[in-house]
């Protein structure tokens, strides 16, 4: 969520709020599916203020993880982490500059509520390099946003996007969106969609995939 | 459908949109960010890149009407360019992205990006280069310049400087007022429903005083402003036969309004830097010493402040009174030979300003240690 990114500070208590508390069983989620083994290799894009990677470092995974904001790395390394842990490399890029890091080369690649705030093009790419970065049987875990079912749990998001817009506009002026088809792009992307899960009326979404054969 | 409705209904869109937009043009308004192709463009054609505000986008396309051009709109959260690149919205990292996942590297056969100069304040145009491979350079400041831009290939004078005409002010001026008469109206219907079209006319009226007029008050412009319209909602409710409570409101709402129009006027205008915030105190240093004639900065100043001295390969900055504090020409200066300075010696680094600005819209994070 782009619109909480201008004040890392208040980004953890700004999504707890957004998410009624849900969040941090999302991220205890993404964590469990994205590491299978100690040492697993994990590149997480848009690691925000590092909840994710805490939860990965603490199952003994080594993280690469990247993020465009300096502020929000800033937020991110100073969180503890375990005495035992393996160190994280932190990157200063955006999502799409993963192209530069080597193919093949990671167990996992985590996307926990990034792609809401890339347009279609943006995501599209990003997938598709993500996928090129697994090496075999390697996985994609993705959490964000999602366009609710239809019917009345689509009508509550509608009415809770009012709010939520308000808020962040308020706060530094953007927005992101829900995605219409999350499973869909990842399996345009080349991936073969394992597992889903969803939380709060089907608008939060975890979707587990892994590289075609 | 017809072609003629299908025109006439995209053509009543386009205007409902221009209204809308020109009227609440506080808020954010996004289109998709990506490629557009305007004319009949090539490979040889010019790639052009913009911030992803649907205004700027469509006011754009109607610009180059005649231009065969690739069109990238660069994420920037629905803002337009000039607020964007200050605020970090619109910075090297969106450019970079758009122009690799856009998917334009494959219709051209080069590898130029014009942007407008006014995001030479957020974009770091060496760096977009080293991370993409693709050369920057700033185009004109106005849209309106471009076709001419275009068919030149170079920048006159005109196109560096950024103006303030009595349009850009009266769009500043429906920017302010139409929220401020949907707030007064609406507050007027709930308490006193009487009062609700003299005081939106008020919001109107005193909008268009301060972007038309406020510059030119000189120092104590605020009490000025403040006190005529005091004076003048005072005067017309007592000859209207208003009671207490309206003389009341006469005094209360133009002292409301004058606090709210003229809080982040900086924000609102291309006239001065700083405002009442903390930037005001830091002032744009030139360290000759450093400056090796580059002129990135003469390039991308808004306000002309720069002279070339090109027998010394040197700048002068000649007009730092004019100096808004962008800090286009720090961000784009390759040898660092700008700064921020206080009166007490204090510096805020290139460095600094490049990953935190320092700038009229910026975060205002300021960490001169």
């Amino acid at each position: 969520m782009r619109w909480l990114e201008g004040s890392p500070e208040r980004y953890d208590a700004g999504m707890r709020l957004l998410t009624f508390g849900r969040i941090a069983k999302l991220h205890a989620a993404v964590a469990e599916a994205a590491v299978a083994a100690p040492d697993d290799r994990v590149l997480e894009i848009g690691c925000g203020t590092g909840a994710v990677t805490a939860l990965l470092q603490g199952r003994g995974a080594h993280v690469t993880a990247i993020d465009q904001s300096p502020e929000m790395l800033e937020q991110a390394q100073r969180r503890p982490s375990g005495k035992s842990a393996a160190p994280v490399e932190w990157l200063e890029q955006t999502a799409a500059e993963i192209d530069r890091l080597p193919t093949a080369a990671y167990d996992s690649v985590v996307l926990c509520l990034c792609l809401s705030d890339m347009s279609s093009s943006e995501r599209a790419f990003v997938l598709r390099e993500s996928a090129l970065r697994l090496a075999a049987g390697g996985r994609l875990v993705v959490a964000d946003e999602v366009r609710a079912p239809r019917g009345w749990r689509r009508a509550t998001q509608r009415l809770w996007r009012i709010p939520q817009a308000c808020l962040g506009w308020l706060l530094v002026g953007s927005l992101s969106r829900p995605l219409p088809d999350l499973a869909g792009e990842i399996r345009n992307a080349g991936m073969h969609v394992t597992r889903a899960r969803a939380w709060m009326l089907g608008s939060l979404q975890l979707v587990v995939a892994e590289r075609r054969p | 459908m017809s072609a003629t409705s299908g025109y006439a209904i995209s053509w009543l869109r386009d205007g409902f949109l221009e209204v809308l937009q020109t009227a609440f043009r506080l808020f954010p308004w996004p289109t998709e960010a990506g490629l557009r192709s305007v004319g009949r463009p090539d490979a040889s054609s010019p790639v052009l890149l913009t911030g992803n505000y649907d205004l700027t986008v469509r006011r754009l396309i109607r610009a180059l009407k005649g231009c065969d051009v690739w069109l990238v709109v660069a994420p920037s959260g629905g803002i337009n360019v000039w607020c964007a690149a200050a605020g970090g919205h619109l910075t090297t990292h969106q450019v970079v992205t758009a122009l690799k996942t856009s998917g334009v590297a494959d219709k051209v056969d080069h590898r130029r990006v014009i942007l407008p100069q006014l995001a030479a304040t957020g974009v770091l145009g060496l760096d977009v280069f080293r991370r993409s491979r693709w050369r920057v350079r700033f185009g004109p400041v106005s849209m309106i310049d471009l076709p001419a831009y275009l068919a030149a290939e170079e920048k006159t004078d005109s196109m560096r400087r950024v103006q303030f005409s009595l349009s850009d002010r009266l769009q500043m001026a429906v920017m302010w007022a139409a929220p401020a008469a949907v707030l007064l109206g609406g507050i007027s219907l709930w308490v006193e429903p009487a009062w609700a079209i003299p005081l939106t006319l008020l919001a109107i009226a005193m909008s268009i005083g301060v972007f038309t007029l406020y510059d030119r008050l000189g120092n104590a412009r605020r009490w000025i402003l403040m006190a005529t319209s005091v004076a003048l909602a005072v005067g017309i409710t007592v000859v209207a036969g208003g009671d207490a409570a309206a003389i009341i409101a006469a005094v209360a709402a133009p002292v409301i309004l004058t606090a709210a129009l003229t809080f982040d006027y900086t924000g609102s205008t291309p006239l001065e830097g700083g405002s009442h915030f903390e930037e005001r105190k830091w002032n744009i240093v030139l360290d000759k010493d450093r400056c090796e004639g580059v002129f990135r900065c003469w390039e991308v100043c808004p306000e002309a402040c720069f002279e070339k001295l090109e027998d010394q390969r040197k700048v002068e900055l000649q007009h730092d009174e004019r100096c808004i504090r962008c800090g286009a020409c720090v961000v784009q200066c390759p040898k660092d030979a700008l700064f921020f300075e206080d009166s007490d010696g204090a510096r805020i680094e290139p460095e600094v300003i490049r990953r935190f600005k320092l700038n009229l819209l910026g975060e205002r994070k300021v960490d001169a240690g």
